[in-house]
């Protein structure tokens, strides 16, 4: 069963072409991983899968129901607000930033979307935060607010945030690009448990050991395009294309 | 002294008259909230408005929107109280000024906090008032504590059309009886009513700094 379907997505910013096609299926279970160049919309993409943007042409279903379906002209129509609306909590998102509540403590975080969203009862989302923090090691964090934590602790309350909605699939944008390499760690180390629970992912990443590790496949894309596809040792270890082979080689040889 | 304790009374009922039109104004607080978020709003011929609105308030002299309210109006016919016509030329003057503190508060943050509260099905309206407005009110709490301020000492300006506030009544006292003395007392009142505004605000800023 898919848990995303998206087919031929286009997206403009403007005059400039972001995304020129692009086709994504997830299995239930998977995780993939995105890699490519600044600038080449992988963030761009995954914000269109949960529409933080719109797009302009192209097809996206979730668990099977379309959230948005192209035209006989090509152009881009969305369903229902409330349609929509359901779909998207269906997906856990991780940002670069964290973009944790400072006001909000770190149970708070986690307790705020399950009781205004699915108006679970304070008691049960606080059960259920306290269960996540242990899971992501920081149960003694609780009544902690977010400046006090380092940032990898901070992305670890984010990644347990998204959790906290029991989303079928988790998006995450290079949730390590912002942390000192010695807290990347233990970030990796709670996306990599997340995926032996077969939790569905897709993780656009700079962290080629992530990649080869933990995903099961793994997407090259570029100018707004994906250029290359398949298992991880496939597109890392014997990639095809040539601008897969130098992009890796610059990544690689940075380290 | 026997002459401070004799007019001490008067003065009073002034400070009294003073409390109730600061107390009325604190009105515009709620009113600069919404006319902020009205400010920013998608539908663009409301956030004209309010452009509008703000540029025409905060740029002429509050004396003069004093005078509008009750003078013009009265002029063309329309008969309001002058306890009205304060309350009006006060509140929509102080409102002007804070919805332009809560716009700019509004937008100092950062997108991310939307975008993290978007993608956890949060709407528009619980957004706004569990995620942005509390964090906008830990952040504008400076210039509003400025704004009251001014408040207190802007009262005084009714005395234009001839409400007996704090120093109006210190004025008609220091003629009649040819004396400063009243004056001093006025300021000892106002001195008082700022100072207590400032503690005011210190404690909620002092409440709010569990986070940063
Ligand atoms: N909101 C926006 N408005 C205009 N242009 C944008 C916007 N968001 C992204 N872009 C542009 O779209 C292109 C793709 O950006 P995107 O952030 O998707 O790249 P990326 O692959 O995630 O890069 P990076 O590895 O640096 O994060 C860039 O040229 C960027 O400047
Ligand atoms: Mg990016």
């Amino acid at each position: 069963m898919y848990v995303l379907q998206a087919n031929d997505i286009y997206k403009s910013f403007g005059q400039l072409k972001v995304l020129k096609g692009v086709s994504l299926e997830v299995k239930k279970g998977e995780v993939i991983a995105i890699i490519g160049p600044s600038g080449s919309g992988k963030s761009t993409l995954l914000r269109c899968l949960n529409r933080l943007e719109t797009i302009d042409r192209g097809t996206i279903t979730i668990t099977g129901e379309y959230m948005v379906k192209s035209e006989k002209d090509g152009r881009a129509v969305y369903s229902s607000e409330k349609d929509i609306t359901r779909l998207r909590r269906k997906m856990g998102m991780v940002f670069q930033n964290f973009n944790l509540f400072p006001h909000k403590s770190v149970l708070e975080n986690l307790m705020i979307a399950p009781m205004l969203v699915n108006q679970v009862s304070a008691d049960q989302a606080e059960e259920t935060a306290r269960n996540l923090l242990d899971k992501v090691g920081l149960a003694q964090k609780a009544n902690n607010y977010p400046f006090e934590l380092s940032g990898g602790q901070q992305q670890r309350v984010a990644i347990a945030r998204a959790l906290a909605m029991n989303p079928d699939i988790m998006c995450f944008d290079e949730p390590t690009s912002a942390l000192d390499p010695e807290l990347t760690g233990e970030v990796l180390r709670v996306m990599r448990d997340l995926a032996l629970e077969h939790m569905t992912m897709i993780v656009v990443t700079h962290e080629i050991g992530f990649a080869r590790e933990v995903a099961n496949r793994v997407i090259f894309m570029d100018e707004g395009l994906i250029v290359e596809q398949g298992t991880a040792s496939e597109v890392l270890l014997n990639p095809q294309q040539e601008r897969t082979q130098s992009f890796l080689s610059t990544v690689l040889m940075a380290r | 002294m026997d002459y401070v304790v004799s007019i001490l009374p008067q003065m009073f009922l002034g400070w009294l008259v003073t409390m109730q039109i600061f107390a009325v104004t604190l009105l515009s607080l709620p009113l600069g909230v919404i006319l902020g978020i009205a400010r920013l709003s998608k539908f663009k011929p409301l956030a004209w408005f309010m452009e509008c609105y703000v540029w025409i308030f905060r740029g002429t002299p509050l004396l003069l929107q004093l005078l509008f309210w009750y003078f013009g109006l009265m002029a063309v016919g329309v008969r309001i109280e002058r306890e009205t016509a304060v309350y009006m030329a006060f509140i929509l003057n102080y409102a002007a000024y804070l919805a332009e503190i809560f716009r700019s508060g509004i937008q100092s943050i950062d997108r991310g906090q939307y975008e993290a509260a978007d993608v956890l099905g949060l709407s528009r309206r619980q957004t706004m008032t569990q995620i942005i407005l509390p964090q906008v009110f830990k952040r504008v709490l400076p210039p509003i504590g400025n704004e009251v301020i001014n408040l207190v000492k802007d009262t005084a300006l009714v005395y234009i059309i001839a409400i007996s506030e704090l120093s109006r009544v210190a004025r008609i006292r220091a003629v009649t009886d040819d004396t400063l003395v009243p004056f001093a007392i006025a300021a000892v009142f106002y001195l008082l009513m700022t100072a207590i505004v400032q503690r005011f605000f210190k404690w909620v800023e002092a409440r709010l700094d569990y986070y940063h």
